[in-house]
């Protein structure tokens, strides 16, 4: 039990690069005595709202099924449900180091906060291990020079700045700023705290921060901050930026070493159009005074609206051509083709209201704005291109509040850089757009450690708040996930009322409705279908590239796009209808109690809306493929507290596995080397049956016990698969006409699924490569995710099975799997260590059920290093993601296909077809 | 609006009465808001005989010997009407039977069909009323090619056509027609055409937006209930544009930004201080709205303009159309544009034919059709006879007011086959 304590402690810190803690609704564990300080950091737990990688398989997997109780009579509980992720602030918890930075703007303060925490000393026994094993000296540790953290953006009405302090007081980011130090030794008011700041704002509301919160605001210059902010989004986030057209969003990848120059236009109330050189670099090179206070400032004049947003609305449902001279109507209909004009063409906005007898009452005042906003927006598309032309620069990106995330106004944009550079130049826009202000005053702190941060090293969470939001939504200030829970419940009641702009969710799915922001104030913001949410950006500085992909740059993990409608719709519905059946698991693996049925039931609501929401808009969070949304939903059970909802699955199925595996290993050992080879490879494609993330598979699990469905499925494995290179991979293992090949030095097993899938499967295989002498390093993940194994368990997985097996025992004890080993690892390493090569386990540093080679674990880095041979095996990871991949090594990816339409799609074949993909180093 | 009817027929009355009218030769350019005319009517009384001497000496020259002309002497009327009042367009030709110019035995067209040179979109959508009305043939000439063909002739032609207007002061330049190209034709119609002109007949349109005079004319009478363009203009010359823009000032607190090289009374935001004030448009006076209008669409055609013939290395921007029509405020937003954008490095030149460059272009086109060699010769006497009398009417004089009298006419000779 300690060592398990100590497991958890530490798996947290190698994951997210901070602690978390998994029990905030769990168990304070007093074992900690040692390590009181430390753990108490652990508590910290800043964002219930949020929690990544925190939960632990290891310890979840031997902790009784009620649930030990957190004693939170010290805490104060705070929050507001504005930011989605309420906060907990425990006290003690005095090393939670935050910085805040803010852009007040004429209608939205925009607010960009920091949290991070400190790192541990490491202490995982297997860890310590592995990294003896793979030479990763603390050295290696030191020099992440930045420590794990989250990077949060949150936005306010510049009218409800009241709102805006609350905020700000009830997270206590006024006691960070530049001055921590203070609120570390618990003399927060000490009035010297100096917060960065920008935009009109900060000087206007100065003085009001200063008597509210204490706080000095420190103005920072705002072209500085928009081109730091600007420059910070395009290099740390992979698709930051984005192309419209018609409609469609395109998430871009851009090079962060190919970035400059470009053209940076900010389109606030006048517009700016800023040429960007570098860090710093930059000028400004023209501007224009239409912008958005000319559409706003024009349109309230001529439609009467009372908002930014109201008028912007109005536009959508406008028809401009009643207003606007057309090159048609000049022309009499018929196109101006010689010089490149059609009859819609705009050829003088408003333009018709000269030859119409009509008063401005006459029109329509959605017809006044949409001819305005295209005026506008097309315009600064003109003078954006012209300047960009220029100076020769490729890329235009817009941003500003303008903008934000206007569809129409982006194709109008676009529209006009398409059209005026002959398709030349594209018009891009970012996803914070509305934050490149803030994030620039946050750059401007010194030494916040981010500005050296790689686009590797950040993951974007979306929060249970995210589905409902671009930023703003009001509701009740949420304390614990209790109360968040209830605003889940509460939703649903609400939710006959409230008019949903949402798909419905299918019939026979949990039976969500659409949803939409509780409004507890009539004259809230309505959410624009077309904008983009906004995540918690996570900063794992432990995350590294896998160094064995052959080429990161190209490099796409998801094999299905689901910017596919038809694609997202599919997954839309599977997902949904997997759904009660993960509830009913996940509430089981809680015991079943009423509270594990509330937390289920709010679980499903969350998960449902984030499907809606993507369902109505594909690109609101990003560049989405089937590994985000799989993770999205592993993410989601973490939220609730469902650390591991497969916990006792998993546990049953390697039991009954591990009964089974001596038969099985006896089997193989009488067969000849081909037939043993064929037979091994068969094996880990029948067990790969056994995955309960695949609907086709759960059925079959009621008709057999685990090995009878494994004999069955192996025996109806008939060659050639669907796809069917095993001849290959032969012969590079047993070399052909007598000839010998090299044996693979060290071969990186990518484990799949628990149960028979690594038990009867990969484990069988992994001994046939260590008796020919190769090192074998089986990759597993660091958090649970469907009843996939992760590194955690797999320990105990292979002691259990090396004590029927002298081969297995062996490499483990080499590898450092067992006690045993590890004393005479340390005793008298170098004697033991010629006995047998080394059977290892690394976590791979992610928690779902797909892999994103970008984003891997140091001790997998590490461990890459010396491996000349990958099998990825299983669906997730060998088909959803990395089927084409490409390696510097032999690779092999093996899988059956448990799902009609991938099996269609991907190797033209059916449903249990087999993929056995080998692929030499390219 | 000029081609208010009452005031055309009187101005041709008089003109008509002056010489021993022959007209011939009609033009029309029919756009979006205007319908621009120019016509030619010969009277020997009207020029002198020197100078008729002259130029038939030198137009014998030049023909080489080829054909024989007949000289014409006479003036070149420019005349305009609102599109909307299209019929009062085609009463007046008619009443001037200038349909029937081909009738007079100058030249032979093609069976009894009267062929009128048109461009602007409206000699299309208006081709069938023309034939209904008056049984013309509107002959299309491409737009582009007649704007430059018509600022290619004024601008070799006519001795004081180009001027700056900068501060309240205008001075004329001297073009020098061998340095002439390239340069960059800024049409502000309804809609504004840029085009680089690299010669007679060669050029590009190569940009373009369409916030032009249309869309000063048509937000401000949305905005203002102004019942004419000259209305509205009039109202802008009076009125005040900080009540209503937000300057950088404004942002930063009576400071500028100087940082970047923004003055305080830099427009940061046309009309943007409507957004932050708690007024309805009735509360703003007619004349500040009408100011901020015509100091943001200026301002933004200019700085176009600008960006456009900086990409093209071009010294020269003419300003054309009927939105500038010589007003003061308009022709002095637009030049700050330029100086402001280029560093001082361009210029805005304006035109003060700037509104029949179409029509004009139109009206030389008939040289293509072999039926005269009109424009060659026409530009050849005027460029040759630097001291050439030009009736501008009371254009000149009146183009630092605020209302100019559109219709003039130039004096001229055209040379026509016999």
């Amino acid at each position: 039990m300690d060592n398990l304590t100590e497991d958890h402690q530490e798996r947290n810190i190698g994951i997210d690069g901070h602690i978390n803690i998994g029990n905030i609704g769990g168990e304070v564990n007093h074992n900690f005595d040692t390590e009181k300080t430390a753990s108490s950091t652990a508590l910290a737990r800043e964002e219930l709202g949020e929690k990544d990688m925190s939960p632990v398989a290891g310890n979840s997997m031997h902790r009784s099924s009620s649930r030990p109780q957190l004693d939170l009579s010290g805490a104060a509980i705070q929050g507001n449900f504005e930011e989605k992720d309420p906060t907990i602030l425990l006290p003690n918890q005095s090393d939670d180091i935050s910085h805040l930075a803010l852009d007040i703007g004429g209608s939205l303060i925009k607010l960009v906060y920091f949290s991070r925490h400190e790192n541990q000393p490491v202490n995982d026994r297997r860890r310590k291990i592995i990294k003896a094993r793979l030479g990763i000296t603390n050295s290696n540790r030191m020099s992440y020079p930045i420590l794990g953290g989250r990077l949060h953006f949150v936005k306010f009405e510049t009218a409800k700045i009241n709102e805006c302090l609350d905020f700000i007081y009830s997270k206590q980011l006024h006691h960070s700023g530049m001055d921590s130090r203070h609120w570390q030794s618990e003399s927060p008011n000490t009035g010297n705290t100096i917060i960065k700041a920008t935009g009109g704002g900060a000087y206007k509301f100065a003085d009001l921060f200063k008597e509210r919160l204490g706080i000095s605001i420190e103005k920072e210059d705002e072209m500085n901050c928009l081109v730091a902010g600007a420059n910070f989004l395009l290099k740390a986030i992979r698709h930051e930026a984005f192309t419209h057209k018609e409609g469609q969003k395109e998430f871009v990848q851009i090079d962060s070493n190919d970035l400059f120059p470009y053209l940076l236009v900010n389109i606030g109330s006048g517009v700016s159009m800023i040429k960007v050189d570098g860090d710093g670099i930059y000028q400004r090179v023209s501007g224009t005074n239409v912008g958005g206070g000319t559409y706003w400032g024009l349109g309230k004049l001529l439609t009467k609206c009372k908002s930014f947003d109201e008028l912007l609305e109005l536009s959508q449902r406008g028809d401009n051509r009643t207003i606007d001279m057309l090159v048609g109507d000049i022309y009499g209909g018929m196109d101006y083709s010689k010089i490149g004009l059609s009859a819609s063409t705009i050829a003088s906005s408003f333009g018709k209201a000269i030859s119409e007898n009509k008063e401005l009452e006459d029109y329509r005042p959605e017809d006044i704005s949409l001819s305005l906003l295209r005026m506008i927006s097309y315009n600064i598309g003109q003078i954006s291109y012209l300047n960009a032309l220029r100076f020769g620069l490729k890329r235009i990106f817009f941003g500003g509040f303008f903008i934000r995330g206007h569809a129409y106004t982006m194709d109008t944009i676009s529209f006009a850089v398409q059209f005026w550079s002959k398709g030349q130049a594209q018009a891009m826009f970012l996803r914070h757009e509305g934050f490149l202000g803030a994030l620039g005053a946050f750059m401007s702190y010194e030494k916040h450690g981010l500005d050296d941060l790689m686009v590797h090293q950040l993951v974007e969470r979306f929060p249970m708040g995210a589905p409902y939001i671009g930023g703003n939504v009001h509701g009740p200030p949420l304390g614990d996930l209790n109360e968040k829970i209830s605003w889940m419940e509460k939703f649903v009641q609400k939710g006959t009322e409230i008019t949903a702009p949402v798909p419905m969710t299918p019939p026979g799915t949990t039976g969500l409705g659409g949803f939409e922001v509780p409004s507890s104030k009539g004259d809230t913001l309505r959410p624009d279908a077309s904008k983009l949410n906004v995540g918690v950006l996570h900063l794992v500085p432990s995350l590294e590239v896998f160094p064995l992909l052959a080429d990161p740059k190209t490099y796409e993990p998801n094999t299905i796009d689901l910017s596919d409608h038809g694609e997202l719709e599919y997954w839309f519905t599977v997902l949904s209808e997997h759904m009660p059946d993960l509830v009913d698991k996940a509430v089981a693996s809680e015991g079943g109690t009423e509270d594990a049925k509330r937390r289920g039931d709010a679980f499903a609501r969350a998960f449902s809306a984030h499907l809606a929401r993507l369902m109505e808009e594909p690109a609101a969070y990003g560049k989405l493929g089937l590994a985000n949304l799989l993770e999205l939903r592993e993410e989601c059970l973490r939220e609730f507290h469902f650390l591991d909802a497969y916990r006792s699955i998993k546990q049953r199925e390697n039991e009954a596995s591990l009964a089974v595996l001596p038969d099985l290993l006896m089997e193989i050992d009488s067969m000849d080397e081909e037939t043993r080879l064929l037979t091994l490879i068969e094996g880990v494609l029948a067990a790969n049956i056994f995955d309960w993330g695949s609907r086709a598979c759960v059925d079959l699990y009621h008709k057999g016990t685990i090995i009878e469905i494994y004999r069955m499925s192996r025996n109806k494995m008939q060659r050639p698969w669907g796809v069917d290179d095993f001849d290959i991979f032969k012969e590079r293992m047993l070399g052909s006409a007598g000839k010998k090949p090299r044996q693979y030095k060290r071969a990186l097993l990518f484990v799949d699924n628990s149960g028979a899938d690594v038990v009867l499967g990969m484990l069988p295989l992994a001994r046939e490569f260590l008796r020919r002498g190769t090192e074998v390093v089986l990759v597993a993940n660091s958090l649970p995710a469907l009843n996939d194994v992760t590194a955690m368990e797999l320990p105990d997985i292979v002691a259990e099975a090396a004590k029927h097996c002298d081969v297995l025992r062996g490499a483990a004890e080499a590898g450092g799997l067992l006690v045993d080993a590890m004393i005479n690892i340390q005793d008298s390493p170098t004697r033991e260590r010629s006995i047998s090569v080394p059977l290892m386990v690394v976590e791979n540093g992610c928690g779902s059920p797909c892999i994103d080679l970008r984003q891997v674990s140091s001790e997998l880095a590490a461990a890459a290093k010396d491996a000349d041979l990958i099998i990825l095996e299983g669906m997730g990871r060998a088909l959803h993601t990395n089927y084409n991949a490409k390696f510097k090594c032999d690779a092999l990816k093996l899988a059956m296909v448990k799902n009609q339409r991938l099996a269609a799609k991907l190797i033209n074949g059916n449903i249990y077809d087999c993929v056995c993909r080998f692929e030499p180093a390219s | 609006m000029a081609g208010d009817g009452v005031e055309v027929a009187k101005l041709e009355e008089k003109e008509l009465k002056l010489c021993e009218d022959q007209v011939s030769h009609l033009a029309l350019d029919i756009g979006g808001s205007l319908i621009k005319m120019v016509y030619f009517s010969s009277s020997s009384s009207c020029s002198t005989d020197d100078q008729e001497n002259g130029f038939i000496r030198e137009g014998t020259n030049t023909s080489s010997g080829n054909l024989e002309y007949r000289v014409l002497s006479g003036r070149l009327h420019f005349l305009k009407f609102e599109t909307s009042k299209i019929s009062e367009c085609i009463e007046f030709i008619s009443s001037k039977r200038l349909q029937h110019y081909g009738d007079q035995g100058d030249e032979a067209p093609a069976g009894d069909k009267h062929i009128v040179k048109a461009t602007g979109g409206g000699a299309f959508k208006f081709s069938d009323l023309f034939k209904e009305k008056l049984g013309i043939i509107l002959d299309k000439v491409d737009e582009m090619s007649s704007l430059v063909a018509g600022a290619n002739f004024l601008l070799k032609a006519v001795h004081h056509e180009a001027f700056t207007y900068m501060d309240g002061v205008k001075d004329y330049v001297q073009i020098d027609h061998k340095d002439l190209y390239p340069y960059l034709l800024v049409n502000v119609g309804s809609g504004v055409s840029m085009i680089k002109v690299d010669g007679d007949n060669e050029f590009e349109r190569v940009s373009g937006t369409s916030v032009g005079g249309g869309t000063f004319w048509g937000l401000g009478k949305l905005l203002t209930k102004c019942k004419s363009f000259d209305e509205l203009l009039e109202l802008s010359h009076q009125g005040n544009n900080r009540v209503i823009d937000m300057l950088v000032g404004d942002i930063y607190g009576g400071t500028g930004y100087s940082k970047i090289g923004l003055t305080s009374t830099t427009i940061a935001s046309s009309f943007g201080k409507a957004v932050s004030q708690n007024k309805e448009l009735e509360d703003y006076r007619t004349e500040d709205v009408a100011r901020s209008l015509l100091r943001m669409i200026s301002n933004n055609i200019g700085q176009i303009a600008y960006l456009n013939a900086l990409r093209f290395g071009l010294k020269r921007i003419f300003f054309g159309g009927f939105f500038i029509r010589g007003h003061e405020y308009t022709m002095d937003t637009i030049s700050v544009a330029v100086h402001f954008w280029s560093n001082g490095e361009a210029k805005a030149l304006f035109l003060h034919h700037e509104g029949f460059l179409g029509a004009l272009g139109a009206f030389m086109s008939y040289e293509k059709q072999g039926c005269t060699d009109i424009a060659h010769q026409f530009m050849e006497e005027h460029s040759s006879v630097a001291k050439s009398p030009f009736c501008t009417s009371d254009r000149l004089e009146s183009s630092t007011h605020t209302d100019v009298k559109d219709n003039g006419c130039i004096e001229c000779r055209v040379q026509v086959r016999n």
